[in-house]
């Protein structure tokens, strides 16, 4: 009976197009659809801080510069790594991430937890040139990010966009999108202390390519290297209560 | 949130349902291909990319 | 190859090119001071190309009624020398980045050049520039075959194949300028992303088409790969890019997705495209002109039945073999693991049923190297899908995950799968379409496939070595309890093996530059013997490689 079925189906394209597509889609979505409810299972982080426009801009840069493609931000559950990277990542350290980058190759290292582990002068170094620090680096030199100024006029049209997408910016963090990247590489400024106002007193608020007056490339990319693994001790917590 | 689209529900049904699906739908397309009525369509299509004449059906 | 199109349709194609022009021009002036406005610029510059192209042939004589009693081939002649063309560039980029790896310093001091850009240049290049330009020529030359109907327009062929280009042109410029959604395998920005659903749409129309055409009231099998292919690839497409764009007058958006969603959410269209793009449209591919080669009809049509739905049932499942260990919830680990391995079911019946095809024409397979071709694509799609099935079992996987061994499988089946089946279809398929007797030089065809061979073999050993030794490294613990080597021991220890890899690369790549001169030469062949009468000669599939 089911075999006259499939010969109509066959015989009107669209039936067997429709099956295909009904074939194929059940089983991504019996498979996706329920990690839109973890949420509600998921780790809470009460101390979870937003990206700054910096940062944000820096991550930009990482994922325009294609990093994602060497370096993964995703450790394992595996003994080896948690004791060469730290503690394994949890779902909740990158639910404000659009898109996620945990990556799928380590050429080089990962880098979940690579904030405050070196220095914002060696950083710096490192990515001004890798064999300078590193002499067996196969990385590339990312000079060029000393020499280009940041964009930050649209930065605030950014956090719309991440509002929009689910990241809870305020009208306040939005209004002063521009104003905060440019305080948070000059400490002394005025608007210095606005950073710390709007994203939490964690929040490092220092020149990190050296020099206070300019925001370069350099500058945000060093102060989302600094960032990563730190918006949140959810990690920190949950391994010591496993142990 | 409420009971019905809760996260344990969901992956519950997913769970068993999604094991129902596949047996059936694994039976269907082994059915169909094995069905002996279909075989001599099957011999044709096989045969048929041969047909040498090169152009179109009017 | 404007004058095989009617006055009407050359009409059309000014005023599609003029819309084309209209929309670079805008968004160059709207994306000033954004990379969005460079390709605005690559836009309209595209559409004055295409638009002098139709506008030179315009005047040629319009084609006569008869046109409708021949199949309609020039898109797939013009997609097979695009493909060509990409296979050569894509290459290319590979081998350089893959030199990168070993001689890090040159980069020029420049953004472009680095390893992290150049990289989906490659990916793109290959998969989208190369894969997918032979899988439509081909698929209009297979459809209309199978139908034994001709393409229900002109039109629409071109503005598929002129379309795909300049999505794949916009991904790979894009990326060198630092446009990029980071999303492995769908890089391009949300514009590039809607042209490529309006192309797909395109696509989709005219084969169902062409299928509602048809005399048969079976649809041959190839033509199911290859509606899997598109359908699904499109359904892929709009989940994995729903996105938020800055501003209309910007390249950047955000996706709608984040953390373990979006993680999913790519991997299931990671795994995906290789499923639907790099196995079944080949697949449809391999079951069209590997019985046609071989003159014998595929070994069980049942079997290649069963094996339809089961790779496009369970494939679906498959992704999440990518985040093993992740954040990623333990049952959808375990999901993936569990259809990874029961893929190989489908996927060896159809390695299976291409070489038991081949059982009783091994003779032709010593010596037609366009046959051997086919058979050694058949051969090593077996051998990756089950190397596929056996790293996404979650231990194996904690070793290989993350390392160079996954590199070496994806080529094991890129080059050794998916470039081979397209060579062995190009040799087939350039004589039948340019109407000539067979290829220009049939010992250029087997330098190719040699070359071919053995950059495969030397590409993948090296990355299994290094991939394997990689893995164990980061994982061996010395008597103190201690991890006994840094990273940058492991670094160090792969030195030797990129170069290898960059070596067997290059005798890959010097494969396609010998096939393209071998296609422009049959061509050749053909204008100078077109008028002698051999032209005319009806062409005999079984005489087509002898």
């Amino acid at each position: 009976m089911f075999t006259r079925t499939h010969y109509k189906l066959e015989r009107h394209t669209i039936g067997f197009a429709v099956a295909i597509i009904v074939v194929s889609a059940i089983g991504g979505l019996f498979e996706i659809a329920p990690l839109f409810t973890i949420d509600e299972t998921v780790e809470t982080a009460p101390d979870m801080r937003l990206y700054t426009p910096l940062e944000l801009a820096g991550r930009n840069i990482y994922i325009r510069e294609g990093c994602y493609a060497c370096h993964s931000q995703m450790i394992r559950t595996l003994r080896d790594e948690v004791e060469r990277y730290g503690p394994y990542s949890l779902a909740v350290e990158s639910k404000y991430d659009h898109p996620m980058l945990w990556g799928s190759k380590r050429t080089g290292p990962d880098l979940a937890r690579i904030g405050g582990k070196y220095s914002d002068a060696w950083q710096v170094a490192h990515l001004y040139n890798p064999r300078d620090v590193v002499p067996q680096s196969v990385m590339p030199a990312y000079r060029w990010l000393a020499r280009n100024k940041l964009r930050t006029e649209d930065l605030g049209r950014h956090l719309i966009a991440q509002r929009r997408v689910g990241v809870p910016y305020t009208d306040d963090m939005i209004a002063h999108a521009e104003q905060d990247a440019k305080a948070q590489v000059d400490p002394d400024s005025d608007n210095a202390e606005g950073v710390s106002e709007r994203y939490g007193e964690a929040t490092h608020v220092r020149a990190f390519d050296g020099n206070p007056r300019d925001v370069t490339e350099m500058d945000a990319l060093v102060a989302y290297l600094q960032i990563l693994g730190r918006l949140t001790d959810a990690a920190y917590q949950n391994k010591d209560k496993g142990e | 949130m409420s009971m019905p689209f809760d996260h344990e529900t969901l992956v519950a049904f997913s769970k068993s349902f999604g094991l129902f699906y596949l047996i059936a739908m694994s039976v269907i397309a082994v059915v169909y291909a094995l069905w002996p009525a279909n075989q001599a369509q099957f011999d044709r299509a096989a045969e048929q990319i041969f047909d040498d004449g090169d152009t179109p059906c009017q | 190859m404007i004058s095989g199109l009617t006055l009407g349709e050359r009409q059309t194609a000014v005023c599609l090119s003029l819309a084309l022009l209209v929309l670079g021009v805008i968004f160059a002036g709207a994306g000033q001071g954004d990379p969005l406005g460079v390709h605005g610029f690559i836009i309209a510059a595209y559409a004055v190309v295409v638009m002098g192209a139709v506008i030179t042939g315009y005047y040629a004589p319009a084609p006569g009624a008869d046109r409708l009693t021949q199949y309609y081939d020039d898109p797939t002649k013009f997609g097979i020398i695009v493909a060509m063309l990409w296979a050569i560039f894509g290459m290319f980029v590979g081998d350089w980045v893959a030199w990168l790896l070993a001689y890090p310093d040159m980069t020029f001091d420049a953004a472009w050049a680095s390893f992290g850009r150049l990289r989906p240049v490659h990916t793109t290049g290959v998969i989208f520039g190369f894969g997918g330009n032979a899988l439509i020529a081909t698929s209009y030359h297979v459809v209309q075959r199978t139908s034994r109907a001709r393409l229900p327009d002109q039109l629409s062929p071109w503005v598929v194949l002129i379309g795909y280009n300049l999505f794949c042109l916009l991904a790979v410029s894009g990326y060198l300028i630092g446009i990029t959604q980071s999303k492995e395998y769908a890089e391009p920005e949300w514009y590039a992303d809607i042209l490529l659903v309006i192309v797909w749409v395109t696509y989709f129309l005219l084969y169902i088409r062409t299928l509602a055409r048809r005399q048969e009231p079976h649809i041959y099998v190839a033509n199911w790969y290859y509606m899997a292919f598109i359908l699904v690839v499109a359904v892929l497409h709009i989940v994995n890019n729903l996105a938020v764009p800055v501003s209309l007058t910007e390249a950047k958006s955000y996706s709608l997705f984040a953390g373990v969603q979006d993680a999913m959410t790519q991997w299931w269209y990671g795994h995906n495209a290789v499923a639907f793009f790099l196995t079944a449209g080949f697949l449809g591919m391999m079951y069209y002109y590997l019985p046609k080669r071989a003159g014998r009809p595929i070994y069980s049509y049942r079997m290649s039945i069963v094996g339809f739905w089961g790779i496009t049932f369970f494939y679906m499942w498959a992704g999440s073999h990518h985040l093993h260990y992740t954040a990623l919830p333990l049952w959808v680990q375990n999901l993936g693991m569990t259809f990874s391995v029961m893929l190989l079911v489908p996927s060896w019946i159809a390695a299976g049923n291409a070489l038991m095809t081949l059982n009783g024409a091994w003779t032709r397979v010593r010596d037609d190297a366009t046959l051997r071709f086919m058979a050694m694509a058949a051969v090593f799609y077996g051998l990756s899908t089950f190397e596929g099935s056996f790293m996404a079992i979650r231990p194996v996987n904690s070793l290989s995950h993350y390392t160079d061994w996954t590199i070496g499988h994806v080529h094991a089946g890129t080059l050794g799968w998916v470039s081979m089946i397209v060579f062995g279809t190009f040799y087939s398929l350039v004589p039948w379409m340019w109407k000539v007797e067979r290829m220009y030089s049939r010992k250029l065809v087997e330098w190719h496939f040699w070359l071919a061979m053995a950059g495969t073999l030397i590409y993948v050993f090296a990355m299994w070595n290094s991939g394997i030794i990689q893995g164990l490294m980061w994982r061996t613990y010395n008597d103190g309890g201690t991890l006994a080597y840094s990273f940058v021991d492991s670094l160090v220890a792969m030195h030797p093996y990129y170069i290898a890899r960059a070596v067997g690369g290059f005798l890959f790549f010097l494969g396609p530059v010998i096939g393209l001169y071998n296609i422009l030469m049959t061509i050749r062949l053909s204008r100078e013997t077109a008028g002698t009468g051999i032209a005319e000669m009806p062409v005999v599939a079984l005489k087509a490689g002898e």
